[in-house]
């Protein structure tokens, strides 16, 4: 357990008191984050402005034996950004600066605390973009996405986070700064700037990014079927993949989700009596999208939509997306509390095991809906419910692990773009034995070697303490 | 150390063990092991770890050649018959491949399965293992990138003989640290590579392959970037004059450099790419053409002369190629990558002095283009004195501290990565 209580004069001394919170009530609010589950307080919150700062906080850090870890937004779903000993949480939100755009090599580099949407924002008037687009992207950091190596619904043409991020400045557990990584693309040596993307900030705190910015499409195309049953619109999905279509995007939200969001203020039009949508997006060329489009019009109708409407404008468009993006806001309408899943399976196995996951949640007499990225066979089984209802929870955390277990079971594996965290760092056992680990184990040690940066997260473990133990909590079967 | 070679056949199997000696960069080794099993490489692995001995890890040996110097070696370790594809999932366009699996053969089962395989090398006779450990590349590299982002998970066998798993078979995945960027890459000094899962691309609907000769100088190769820059360019590689009359007989070119283009995708792409270069009067060429690029990419080859491969920032490409041209250099370059092989030719009696100049042009070319370069081939003499990775990398000390964690005993191609690692 960290004891940060004398540490906080000197913590001040660094970043100025107004950038350093310790009260319990500032604290509070840094106690979980996405997955408000999983709960544990920091016995500080640094808001450093620059990499100098963290670097002094770190070193302060390791005088005292107290361990820290890093933060963005918050927005993280598997309780990556919880200081579960109670150290020191560096959130990098006010390094919030784009240092550089260069419009002509389609490259920017930011601070980690730029806001996804933002630097997309910047990018437009140049004609580029930022591609990986996770759902929270009008809050969540580049920094954060870099740390769990973040998707989106256009993973499916553009790639994760790791295949945009050319560098990094990295702080090292032991206070050095080092860059990974390059412009150029290539570097000698081991591609360090790759392990570290998707590292759930346990290697390092990232202090700088350089990013590739992509070219805005020529032109985009959106498309809206409407499917008898999510296991139906599955079957589209596996056929345009299999047609070798690359759609920038392939997105189903099934019933019970459209319910929600029809209910909601990010109501669209969406036909309540629909088993299900898919929502597809082209983008490219505008030369040979009309035809595309039609490809993927004629595979949805062929595999049993009732209906496929393209967006007529740009109108349009963003309502199709609303359905899709204001999906967990309006899913806050169900129940007090929304765990959201996040697995991945072979995409001609999403109708099998579409059909399971819901006879899972049956079982357990649980509201459950989803809304995921199909075409890269990501799937986001959303359970609905109170979390005051103990038995309730232990049916959600039940049902949770059941749906892990049958995605592993057609070989999916148990987190596509949340990360392991601490959610799912007792599942990891589920796809990997011990000499699977081991080799994560050394790359863990080769960065920080004494465990301080973000420990207890990723790895299998039973040491917690007892502030972050969902025992003391009244949680019995949270496997945190 | 000298290795018990009864002692690896009574462990290993008589087929393989082999006396099949060897040398690399001048460094012999005396027995050549070719386990035939996942589990024989481990345990190959366990005993020359127990024995203290080193190994050079190898696929088809296609690329054997690009690395320092082995601070010692006593067998050549062989995944070549770790061979064959264990799975080809057609409807999602994944597949499963040990790691000895010859590229041509891949290649072949993923086009009658309908995709394309998004790998390729200087010799298609190399193995699936031997591209990824070594990140070769081919004429293709704008379009597919580098061999890493096409692997979704591997098998690795470790130093000490532990088998370990990476990654999986979905296209998307972040349980666990991705350790398949550390193998790729890595010349197999972390672990060698037994079996990997790959992701296949969708065929292009049209393919068309054009030769045109450019204009003399820079604005040669900025058209060619702007060739490259087509949206259905799958490759543009500029070959200079000296090099191009291997290409092919496109007609006298009076001292100019030949662009060889593959265009690929939707058939008004292709034709728009096509009518984009109408007026270098391209001639169509057969997809042949592009393997040559491939076989130009293994000269020099050490014996002849010298081989460095520079990637720079790619709007950089031109500043660092008109660099290596004054100083002598033949070139082949990919102006959409922004990635360059340059070779000097080493006459007989070249000393070192030959090597210094080649070397200082690749260097003064890479700091140009902010970028890094290999020396990729070149006699064992002239690698003795400088580390052919080039510049040392800033996180060096972090990478030496990774491969003693991985491989404290120097088991696995010990001295011959960057920093002689």
């Amino acid at each position: 357990m960290s004891d940060v209580r004398g540490l906080v004069d000197a913590l001040e001394a660094i970043v100025g008191r107004e950038r350093c919170l310790s009260r319990p009530e500032e604290l509070f609010a840094y106690e979980c984050d996405g997955l408000t589950l999983h709960r544990a307080r920091p016995g500080a919150v640094v808001l450093p402005r620059d990499t100098g700062e963290v670097v002094r906080v770190v070193k302060l850090c390791r005088r005292h034996g107290v361990s820290f870890v890093p933060r963005g937004a918050g927005t993280g779903l598997s309780g990556g950004a919880l200081a579960l000993d109670g150290g020191v949480l560096i959130e990098c939100s006010r390094m919030d600066r784009v240092l550089e755009v260069n419009a002509e090599e389609r490259f920017a580099v930011v601070q980690p605390g730029v806001i996804n949407a933002h630097l997309s924002e910047v990018a437009r008037p140049h004609g580029l973009f930022y591609a990986p687009d996770p759902s929270s992207q009008a809050a969540c950091t580049i920094g954060g996405n870099v740390a769990e190596n973040s998707g989106g619904p256009h993973t499916l043409k553009y790639g994760t986070t790791s295949n945009h991020v050319l560098a990094l400045e990295l702080v090292l557990p032991d206070g050095d700064v080092t860059r990974l990584g390059s412009v150029a693309g290539w570097d000698a040596g081991y591609d360090l700037r790759g392990a570290v993307v998707g590292g759930e900030g346990t290697l390092g705190i990232v202090t700088e990014v350089t990013v590739r910015l992509v070219p805005l499409p020529e032109a985009v195309e959106t498309l809206l079927a409407v499917f008898p049953d999510v296991v139906t619109a599955c079957r589209a999905v596996g056929a345009v993949i299999r047609a070798g279509l690359v759609p920038a995007a392939l997105e189903i939200v099934d019933r019970r989700t459209i319910e929600a969001v029809e209910a909601s203020v990010y109501a669209a039009g969406l036909p309540r009596d629909a088993g299900a949508v898919l929502i597809a997006e082209l983008d490219g060329p505008s030369g040979p999208l009309p035809r595309e489009v039609e490809s993927v019009r004629a595979l949805c109708a062929g595999e049993g939509a009732s209906r496929v409407e393209v967006a007529r404008d740009e109108d349009e468009r963003q309502r199709f997306w609303r359905a899709r993006k204001g999906a967990f806001g309006a899913m806050g309408r169900l129940a007090p509390d929304l765990y959201v899943h996040d697995a991945v399976v072979p995409r001609p196995r999403l109708p099998e095991v579409l059909e399971t996951i819901c006879a899972i949640a049956d079982r357990h007499g649980l509201r459950l809906s989803n809304v995921f990225h199909a075409g890269d066979g990501n799937l986001h089984p959303n359970i609905s419910f109170d979390r005051r209802d103990p038995d309730e929870l232990r049916r959600v955390v039940a049902a949770g692990e059941e749906i892990l277990r049958a995605c592993v079971a057609v070989g999916g594996v148990i987190t596509g773009e949340h990360g392991i965290g601490t959610e799912k760092r007792d599942y990891m056992g589920l796809l990997f034995d011990e000499d699977d680990l081991e080799p994560m184990r050394r790359l863990r040690a080769t960065f920080d070697p004494d465990g301080v940066c973000n420990p207890g997260k990723i790895f299998p473990t039973t040491r917690f303490c007892v502030e972050s133990n969902p025992k003391a909590r009244g949680y019995d079967e949270v496997p945190l | 150390m000298s290795l018990d070679a009864e002692r690896l056949r009574l462990a290993l199997g008589a087929d393989a063990v082999s006396d099949a000696a060897g040398e690399i960069d001048g460094v012999k080794h005396a027995l050549t092991l070719d386990p035939a099993s996942g589990e024989a490489l481990a345990d190959t692995l366990r005993l020359l770890s127990e024995a203290g001995a080193a190994a050079i890890v190898s696929g088809a040996g296609t690329r054997l050649g690009v690395g320092n110097p082995p601070r010692r070696a006593d067998a050549l370790l062989s995944t070549r018959r770790l061979d064959g594809i264990a799975e080809l999932d057609a409807d999602e366009g994944v597949a499963r491949v040990a790691a000895g699996t010859p590229l041509e053969v891949l290649r072949k089962a993923a086009q009658e399965a309908g995709w394309e395989l998004p790998l390729e090398s200087p010799d298609d006779a190399a193995t699936v293992g031997g591209t990824l450990a070594s990140s070769a590349v081919g004429p293709r590299l704008q379009c597919f990138g580098p061999p890493r982002d096409h692997v979704l998970g591997l098998r690795v066998a470790l130093a000490s003989g532990e088998r370990a798993r990476c990654g999986g078979r979905v296209v998307k995945n972040v349980t666990g640290y991705d350790l398949i960027k550390l193998h790729a890459g890595a010349f197999g000094t972390l672990g060698v590579l037994e079996e990997a899962w790959l992701r296949l691309r969708p065929r292009p609907e049209e393919r068309r392959v054009l030769l045109a000769w450019l204009p003399e100088g820079q604005a040669g190769l900025e058209r060619a970037a702007a060739v490259a820059g087509q949206p259905a360019a799958r490759a543009a590689v500029v070959v200079d004059p000296a090099l191009a009359r291997q290409v092919d007989d496109a007609g006298p070119c009076y001292g100019r450099a030949l662009l060889v283009v593959e265009l690929g995708g939707a058939p008004e792409l292709v034709r728009d790419g096509g009518a984009s270069l109408a007026d270098l009067e391209p001639v169509e060429a057969d997809a042949e053409q592009l393997d040559r690029i491939a076989t130009l990419q293994r000269q020099p080859d050490g014996h002849s002369g010298l081989r460095f491969r520079v990637v720079v920032r790619p709007a950089r490409i031109g500043a660092a190629a008109e660099q290596l041209a004054r100083a002598g250099a033949s070139l082949l370059v990919w102006p959409g990558a922004g990635f360059l092989y340059a070779g000097f030719p080493l006459y007989e009696g070249a000393d070192e002095l030959a090597v210094d100049g080649a070397w200082r042009a690749a260097r003064g070319a890479a700091r140009e283009g902010a970028g890094g370069f290999v020396l990729e081939a070149a006699p064992p003499w002239a690698k003795a004195a400088r580390d052919v990775f080039g510049d040392p990398p800033e996180a060096l000390p972090l990478m030496r501290a990774l491969k003693q964690r991985f491989d404290p005993a120097g088991v696995l191609n010990p001295g011959r990565f960057v920093g002689r690692i």
